[in-house]
Formats: structure tokens, sequence, C-alpha cells
């Protein structure tokens, strides 16, 4: 057990040094992320009115398209001089380098969710109030959905020459069902829901932040569990 | 240390790359494998390694299965491969640090130190491993492998790109470690070099081991000319060959 | 076997066809369209099971059967949920005057014909060895499955507001159905078996040459 936690803190705190280093991912995902939420801000200024929709749109999209290239790049660097080899011959389960992986693309996206939720908030004028520490828990919900799939497929493209766009489509097909319950947790913290929708009406969603919320962590605990069980499967050679 | 390979064969789409394997290896043994490009030098090593599932047959180090017993297995091997395992962005030291840590070493900076030492990158210890030469990076390769004191080390052409003062210092590492206990399989083209380092050669060709005999009983100049021929054209005899 | 099974398949669609032309109409017309969309909504979801136990078995045993009847099931399936999906849409301009809505339904269909088209593309573009692409796809097939109830469950935030109601109005509409359902199911199994046997010719022919 103890070796786990070893090894598991060992690939995290390498990985972190590398990119401090390296410092490849963050400020791309940091231009692309703000090149997102610019381009939906002035698509949707004829219908100002949607601002928090198209705000919490921008916000999850940003995240998406951002955390694939932390996403890619994780195992991307694990490519050069035969370094994935060294980490499948350390005597821990292969399980333990995706937990790592996890860990790393989710404080990568955090520092990324630090630069780019002010830029929405105050590009597109919203406002959370006081509910600051539930925004972030919604944002760490989808993020650690995000980053669950994310890495297991990119250690399963990353021989591919398109594995940019086939990450893309695995990872955006799989999440899919993620981002509506996200967007509605959003929209509640914004203002634009009651914390409770019932029934049918004008209004585009139903149900309430707590079940949106509960959705996301049901989410979160069954895909981090399945990828980890089957990292193993998709490392073998 | 003893390594036992039973069987083992596999297969890449419809090509038999192993032939139904087999190998013993004991400590203090140091076997030098040879054969043409793609006979399967390689392969067999990934698959000592753990690194390639064979389609049958098992592996086991000191009774420990390469499948079932998977970290202890494990932690009784070093690789040295075609690439170095290094991270570029990490000094030398931060790297040999990094395998510690994957090892399970709690307090590796003594051992750190030593191997420093002994593959003489000491003054190289906060440079960038980015930045070294191949041959530095090959030490460190070397260094990385020896860290955790494994029973039996994997070379795969260990001697590529590096020069005189490098080969001898590899070598001497390979004589001492072989000399302490351990066992090494030495995959070269070098023949004469793998005649020097080991007192244990093996032909592999097409899957199949032609030759395994130690080198006392082998015409190590005629051997060294052409192992090839000399494999195919003498008959040998594997069951009395340890 | 697989030729009986076909005619039995293309004797029942016919069957239910023709009934559901006569005294299986159901009024207004469009609604028509669910003895095609039911059966085909079932099969593609029966084809995704396929796929989950054919990746299962492949990654348990190691065999090259279960990998052939997993693709096999996710071209049979996507095949199936295309037709769901166009039947969907069909339906939906006939009833609200609308291509698509984003219902419930509409939503787990369209994502069920992505899941399929992304494992196939994932097949076709996958480097590395046959077993590697085999094994990836069979993670992903287990996945996609688990991300099908989470459609279901995060369709519940987006109101169904276009929900039909809609029971059988006499004993010929239910049989007609359940004949379509089945005669479906029949062809699906067929189409699957057919093309694992093309697949499994398709590799002895590679073997053969390449060895």
């Amino acid at each position: 057990m103890e070796s786990f936690w070893v090894a598991l803190k060992a690939i995290f705190v390498k990985d972190v040094i590398v990119e401090l280093r390296a410092r490849q991912v963050l400020p791309t995902m940091v231009v692309l992320g703000m090149l997102i939420v610019y381009i939906l801000r002035l698509v949707s200024e004829p219908a100002s009115g949607a601002a928090p929709l198209v705000g919490a749109a921008a916000l999850w999209v940003a995240f998406l398209f951002c955390g694939l290239l932390a996403q890619e790049r994780s195992f991307a660097a694990e490519q050069h001089q035969g370094c994935m080899d060294g980490l499948l011959l350390a005597p821990c389960d292969p399980g333990t380098i995706y937990l790592a992986k996890l860990c790393v693309n989710v404080v990568v996206l955090c520092v990324f969710e630090v630069i780019i939720v002010p830029v929405v908030l105050i590009v597109f004028r919203l406002s959370v109030g006081a509910r600051w520490p539930d925004l972030l828990a919604v944002l760490l919900l989808g993020n650690i959905g995000i980053s669950s799939v994310g890495t297991l497929f990119s250690a399963a493209v990353q021989l591919a020459r398109t594995r940019g766009s086939l990450l893309s489509i695995i990872v955006l097909v799989i999440l899919m069902p993620l981002m509506v319950p996200a967007t509605f947790a959003l929209l509640v913290l914004f203002g634009a829901l009651p914390e409770e929708v019932g029934g049918s009406g004008s209004l585009a969603f139903v149900g309430s932040f707590k079940a949106a919320a509960g959705y996301m962590l049901a989410f979160d605990a069954v895909f981090v569990v399945a990828c980890w069980l089957l990292f193993a499967v998709v490392v073998e050679e | 240390m003893t390594l036992c390979v039973r069987s083992v064969s596999k297969r890449f789409a419809a090509r038999r790359v192993l032939n139904n394997i087999d190998l013993d290896l004991d400590g203090g043994q140091a076997l030098c494998l040879c054969g043409a490009n793609g006979a399967g030098k390689s392969t067999l090593l990934r698959v000592i390694a753990g690194l390639l599932r064979p389609d049958n047959g098992s592996l086991a180090l000191d009774g420990y299965d390469v499948r079932k017993d998977c970290e202890r297995y494990k932690r009784r091997l070093g690789v040295i491969s075609h690439a170095s395992m290094i991270y570029a962005e990490l000094t030398v030291r931060e790297n040999l640090a990094f395998a510690a840590a994957l090892h399970g070493m709690r307090k590796p900076a003594a051992r750190v130190e030593e191997l420093l030492n002994d593959t003489a990158l000491a003054a190289f210890r906060h440079d960038r491993a980015g930045i070294l030469s191949r041959g530095l990076l090959q030490r460190l390769a070397i260094a990385r492998a020896l860290l955790h004191r494994p029973g039996l080390l994997l070379a795969d052409e260990p001697f590529t790109g590096l020069d005189n003062e490098a080969t001898a210092l590899l070598v001497s590492l390979f004589r001492r470690f072989v000399d302490d206990g351990g066992a090494i399989v030495i995959v070269t083209h070098d023949v004469r070099l793998g005649l020097e380092c080991c007192q244990r050669v093996a032909v592999l060709d097409a899957g199949r081991f032609r030759l395994d005999a130690m080198k006392t009983d082998i015409d190590c100049d005629r051997f060294a000319q052409d192992y090839l021929s000399y494999a195919r054209n003498d008959s040998w005899n594997r069951s009395g060959s340890h | 076997m697989r030729r009986l099974l076909f005619i039995l398949a293309v004797f029942l669609l016919t069957a239910s066809t023709w009934m559901a032309l006569t005294a299986g109409q159901i009024v207004p017309v469009q609604r028509n369209i669910l003895y095609a969309h039911v059966p085909s909504s079932i099969c593609a979801l029966l084809c995704f099971v396929v796929l989950l136990v054919a990746g299962i078995g492949y990654l348990a045993g190691g065999r090259d059967i279960w990998d052939m009847i997993a693709v096999a099931s996710a071209e049979v399936g996507l095949v199936y949920a295309t037709i769901l999906n166009a039947t969907g849409m069909i339906f939906s301009r006939a009833e609200w005057n609308v291509w698509w809505t984003p219902s419930p339904r509409l939503i787990t269909s369209a994502i069920l014909w992505f899941l399929y088209v992304v494992y196939l593309v994932l097949r076709v573009n996958l480097p590395g060895s046959r077993r590697r692409r085999a094994r990836i796809c069979a993670v992903f097939g287990i996945i996609a499955f688990l991300d099908v109830p989470m459609v279901f469950l995060s369709a519940r935030f987006i109101p169904d507001m276009h929900r039909p109601s809609f029971s059988f109005e006499s004993t010929w509409q239910s049989a007609a159905l359940a004949l379509a359902m089945i005669a479906t199911v029949l062809l699906g199994t067929a189409m699957i078996w057919l093309r694992t046997d093309s697949l499994r010719n398709t590799l002895r022919l590679e073997e053969q040459f390449l060895a």
C-alpha cells in the first residue's frame, strides 16, 4: 500500500516539475480558452439576454477543449526516450500511473480554471455572489469527469498520427451527458435559473441544483473507477 | 537469482517471432544473445521484462511469475533498452530519484550518490538530462537500471554509440554486477564485446535458439567472425549446454 | 441455419408490414413509423449489449472471434441507429413540425449513433497491431456502455416537452409491432453472423498470404 502512495506521489511530482520546466501546455491552454470565450461572446452579442447560457457554455467548451490539450500532452511526454516503458517497468500496478496522471490533469485544469473563470465572469457580465464554493465544487466535478476519460484514452491513442482528433471525438462523445447537468448547475449559480425547476414551459431545464451536482458526482465516481480498472488493458503492448 | 522461461511463443500478425523458447539463467551468469535482425532478440527481452505478453508459455524470476506476482517480478529486474527512459527536463539526480521512488526506495540519496560515482556522472548531477551526450545518457540509463539492486539485468544493445572509455566502464560495471551474484542477458551485434562480458552465448535464429553454450565450449574466433553460420553449421545439443 | 434466419426474418417483416398496413393502421398516419422506429431502437440497444459482451469476451479470453463479433455488431448497430434517428426525425417533423428537438429520446438516439460511429472510426484509425486495436476498442465499448445509462439520466434535466402519448388500440397493432420486433432482431442476428464470418474469412486469407 505504501509503495502505491510513493509511486503515485513520485509520478505526480515528476509531471508537475516537467510541465513547469517545459511550459508547453498551460500557456497554450490559456490562450485557446480565452479565444473560445471571446469568440462565443462576440457571436452571442445580438442575443445578449442569453449571456448566462452562452457564458456557461463557453466555460464548459473551454474546459473540454483545453482539457484535451492537457490530456494529450500527459502521455505524449512519455513517448520520448521510451519513458512509458520506464513507468511500466516499475513494480506498481498500472492503475497507479493512471491515478497519478489523472491528478496531474485535474491540477492543470484547476490552474486553468483560476485564469479562465474570472475572464468568463467579466466578459459575460456574470456573478455568482456568495456561492463561490458551489461554483468551485461544480467546476471541480466537471474537471474530474473530463480528465478521467481523457487520461485513459490519451494513453490509448498515443501512437496514432491523428491522436489529437481521435482523442477529441472519443472524449466529446463520452462526456456529452455530463455537460447537461453541468450547464444546468452553472445556470443556477449565475442566477438564470431557480434552485429547483420543475414541469414544462419555456424553460430549457428541469431538475434541481442538488440533483445536478449529485449526477456529476455519480458520473465522476463511475468513470474514474472504470477508467482506473481498464488502464492496464490500454497500456499493454 | 534464477530466471526460468518455459515454452514462450509470440506471433505478430502471421509471423512467428518466438517459437517455444526455453531459457534458464542463474545468478552469476552473463548471457550474450546474438542473432540477425528480426530474429526475435528484442522481442524476447521485452517478453522477459514483462512489457510484452507472450501468446503462451511462462516466465518466473526467483519463483515469482511475471503475471501473478508482477510486482515482485519487476522488483528483481533492471532494463537497459534502446531508449534511455530518461526525462530530458529533469536533472541527472532527479531522474535517479524518480526511478528510486518508482521502485519504492525510501531513502535513496546514498544509493543515488553511489551510482553517480560508479558511472562517473557525479560532475553532471545537476545538469538537465536533455543536454547530455548519447554516451552520458547511456550511463545514466545504466545507473537507473541498477538503482534498485535488481537480480537480473536485461541490456538491449547497450554499447551502441559509446566511446571506448564509456564501453570499458560499462564492461566493468557488468562484470561487477555478475561477480556480485546478478545475472545479465546482453543483446548485442558487437560479438567480441559480448564475448568479453559474458561466459555464455546463445544465437537466436528465426525465433528459436540455434545455439546455447558456454564460451569455453565454442571456438570464439570463428564464432565472432560469423556467429550465424557457426550456429547453423555446427550441431548443438541444447540439453547438454548448461 | 443463417439462411433460415434470413428467410424467417423477411417473412415476419412482410407479415408485420401487411398487418400494419391493413388492420393495424394507426391514426394519424405518421405514427405508423413506430413500426420501424421501435424495433430499430430495441435492436440498436441490443447490438450495443452484444458489443459490450464481445468486448469483455475478447479481453477475458483473447480469442479473435469475440473481436469480430464486436465489430460486426457495431456495424449492424450503426445501421439500426441510423434508421432509429431517421425515423425519429421523420416522426418529429410530421407530429410537431420540427426535424429535431432536444427531447431525451432523440438525444439518446443521437448519442447512441455517435458512439457507434466513434467505435468504427477508432477501429479504422488506431495504429498498432490488430490485437491492440481490438483491446482498445473493447475498452471503448465498455466505457461507452457505461455512458448509455448516464445519457438516460442526464436527459432528465431537459423537459420532454413533446412526450408522445400513445397506446395500442387493437391487438392487430400489438401483434404487428411484436412481429416487427422479432423480425428485426432475427435480421440483426443474421447480419451479425454473416459479417462475423466475412471478417473471419478475411483474417484467414490475410494470414495465409502473409505467412
